[in-house]
């Protein structure tokens, strides 16, 4: 395999740097001035609902997009130089791989094209369909493969090569929770040797499996950091709402101005404040019969505080 | 395998190896490529016969005499007209000719054989139906035949002839070459081949990569090392090998069905038919490039490909007969300077003396065609 130099100084040990990235098409900005440092042996989440930019930013880290604004350093490297995708693992949310080729036929396809040596490639396709459990499906054509261990294959061939950086663009969508928790543990195993991994994901409960994660909204990052941490500092109060009509509540919650999101928990609802905004909502609750129980937030309550406040700054 | 191979080829030869895997589970592109041709030959050799005899004649015979009779001996006698019924009154051609019962009438006025008798010129009429130019074209030309053969017949009566034949008004001889029985077959076999290379070429290869757009597996492909290059020359290296084969296939058919002659040089067919299919496989590129969509990437072969293919280049109909527009846009179709060097090393035994302007043409197409397509295939996904 090429060498890959060392990386810049300035950021001794970046696997992948953005800076002010910007990325239009036709008139819909997509991303829009958008910085980010991905570390070695680290899973960075990018988090955020459908159209904010996720696909596009990773499309980029992985040189299939050219920014209109900004800089891109995958390794230290422009990221379509061919140095760089030796190194780079991509898998894209589309279905991407060759549906009317077994498992086998699109593992070794991609071990040729990334040229491994045949018997250290061949140990390591044993390996990896040993961990994804594909091992019995080998001769199955990955048309036939439900959408769980499709993405299984799609990661062991994003991996094959191994390369130092991971790119994964909502690596679960459409797959059941046995699956996904099998996809995350199998990360975690090679975020452990060093691997620095990038996913994009539009579903809170995975963006608290990260180390980090940035929150993209409207093709900027909102927020970033340490999952927990981020909960921890959320200043926005968050109440479960007890007592009370449920449509009547729903109503009064609806045209709070200081109600920042409201989200099922339940039977009842989950409301996120603007800080400061507790007294008034009780005050409205009041007539209805219902009261504010304060409860702990969680990530999708920091998510849709700073959603938001996000949309409105 | 004790030596590594070059990245580049080991890479080219992964993509080639997997269209070779695409075509091989879906055997419909196989069926195309190898029974289609097949078809088309026996199709065009046996059933689309532009030879033409039989020709259905109906006659309005106004004279009633014993030369209007032995006028009308003539025309059918050699079996190219087939007398199919006499009309009391020439105006009831247009009505008999519309109903499909004769497309040809001979209208023989009053006074023919007294014209005859008198040594003057004795006119008669053929009507034909030229909805269909091509028959009516041969129809024509088997009419003047006849015509003639009327005319000596006619002189040698009446004592013209006495001296031998210098007396005949009109004496006109064809001399048929290189295809001497004017087989229709063999004149086709070359526009099969180029047909049929046109289409495979051009609509396999714009699928083959529309369809790695369509799928999306062209951004996984995009984020290998894999270069624009190679992906270029691995798509395309199984198509170019299916037309060797079809070259093959549809020549020893011929062959062997038609007794198509071999009468030049292989290695100039051989560079002819990797040129043309070179730029026809460009073009089903540029095709993909340009559309990214299997559904648009067969409309624009059919349209840019298929249809110039056989009609504008001389397969079904010469090129001098066209209307100046098309025969101007014939100039940009390839097939034409193809079939142009079939014809030319099949059946005449011509040598890069005669076909070098055809070949260089076909050098260009191609080396344009995958130069523009290569250039327009980037490797990006917006």
């Amino acid at each position: 395999m090429t060498a890959i130099p060392s990386p810049t100084s300035s950021e001794p040990d970046a696997a992948v740097q953005v800076r002010g990235l910007v990325r239009s098409f036709g008139a819909v900005r997509a991303v829009a001035g958008l910085d980010l440092a991905l570390y070695p042996g680290e899973i960075y989440g990018l988090v955020g609902p459908d159209g904010a930019g996720k696909t596009t930013t990773i499309r980029t880290i992985a040189g299939l997009l050219d920014p209109d604004a900004g800089t891109v350093r995958v390794l230290g490297l422009a990221p379509d130089d061919p140095r760089v995708r030796e190194s780079v693992g991509l898998m894209p949310q589309r279905y991407s791989l060759y549906g009317d080729l077994s498992v086998g036929e699109n593992l070794r396809f991609f071990r040729r094209l990334f040229c491994l040596p045949r018997d250290v490639a061949e140990q390591r396709i044993a390996r990896l369909l040993a961990l994804t459990r594909l091992a019995p499906f080998i001769d199955r054509r990955a048309d036939d493969l439900s959408g769980g261990m499709y993405k299984k294959l799609a990661l062991a061939c994003a991996l094959l090569h191994q390369p130092r950086v991971l790119l994964l663009d909502e690596p679960t969508n459409g797959v059941d929770p046995v699956s996904r928790r099998e996809l995350w543990t199998l990360l975690g195993e090679f975020v452990g040797q060093g691997m620095a991994v990038l996913v994009s994901t539009p579903t809170m409960d995975e963006a608290e499996r990260c180390h980090r994660v940035g929150l993209l909204h409207a093709g900027r990052l909102i927020a970033e950091g340490e999952p927990s941490r981020l909960v921890r500092e959320l200043d926005s109060p968050v109440f479960l709402v007890r007592g009370g009509d449920r449509d009547r509540v729903q109503a009064v919650v609806e045209q709070a101005p200081e109600v920042l999101a409201a989200s099922p928990a339940g039977a009842r609802l989950k409301v996120v404040l603007q800080p400061g905004g507790t007294d008034r909502l009780a005050e409205r609750l009041a007539p209805h019969g219902a009261t504010l129980v304060p409860t702990r937030p969680d990530f999708e309550d920091l998510f849709l505080a700073r959603l938001a406040a996000g949309g409105t700054a | 395998m004790s030596r590594r191979l070059p990245d580049s080829l080991v890479r080219v030869g992964a993509l080639a190896a997997k269209e070779a895997l695409h075509i091989r589970r879906d055997p419909r592109t196989l069926y195309l490529g190898l029974f289609l041709p097949l078809i088309m030959l026996l199709l065009f050799g046996f059933g689309v016969s532009f030879d033409i005899d039989h020709i259905p004649l109906a006659v309005a015979d106004q004279d009633r005499t014993a030369e209007s009779r032995a006028l009308l001996q003539d025309f059918v006698a050699a079996h190219e007209f087939e007398l199919k019924g006499a009309l009391p009154d020439p105006d009831r051609a247009t009505r008999i000719m519309a109903a499909h019962r004769a497309t040809a009438v001979l209208v023989i006025p009053p006074g023919y054989a007294e014209a005859l008798a008198r040594g003057d010129t004795a006119t008669v009429a053929l009507l034909l139906d030229a909805s269909d130019p091509h028959s009516a074209q041969q129809s024509l030309a088997r009419a003047d035949v006849m015509a003639q053969v009327a005319t000596a017949r006619v002189a040698a009566a009446s004592g013209l002839l006495a001296g031998g034949g210098d007396g005949l008004p009109l004496s006109a001889r064809t001399w048929t070459r290189f295809n001497p029985a004017g087989r229709s077959a063999l004149y086709l076999v070359p526009g099969v081949t180029a047909y049929v290379l046109a289409l495979v070429a051009v609509l396999l290869t714009s699928l083959a990569v529309a369809r790695e757009w369509e799928r999306g597996s062209m951004e996984q492909l995009f984020a290998t090392p894999v270069g624009r290059l190679e992906i270029v020359v691995g798509k395309l290296l199984p198509y170019l090998a299916m037309g060797v084969v079809q070259v093959l296939l549809v020549m020893t058919a011929g062959a062997w069905v038609f007794g198509l002659p071999f009468r030049g040089s292989l290695w100039l067919l051989s560079l002819a038919s990797v040129l043309f299919m070179l730029g026809m496989l460009g073009q089903g590129l540029l095709i993909s490039v340009i559309a990214r969509n299997q559904m648009v990437a067969t409309q624009a072969s059919m349209l840019s490909a298929m249809l110039p293919s056989m009609l504008l280049s001389g397969f079904m109909f010469p090129i001098e007969n066209m209307p100046g527009i098309l025969q101007f846009i014939s100039h940009i179709v390839p097939a034409r300077y193809y079939i142009a060097i079939l014809r030319g090393v099949l059946l005449k035994g011509n040598g890069l003396a005669e076909l070098h302007t055809e070949l260089l043409l076909l050098g260009i197409f191609a080396v344009v065609m995958v130069a523009v397509s290569t250039a327009r295939f980037k490797r990006k996904l917006a």
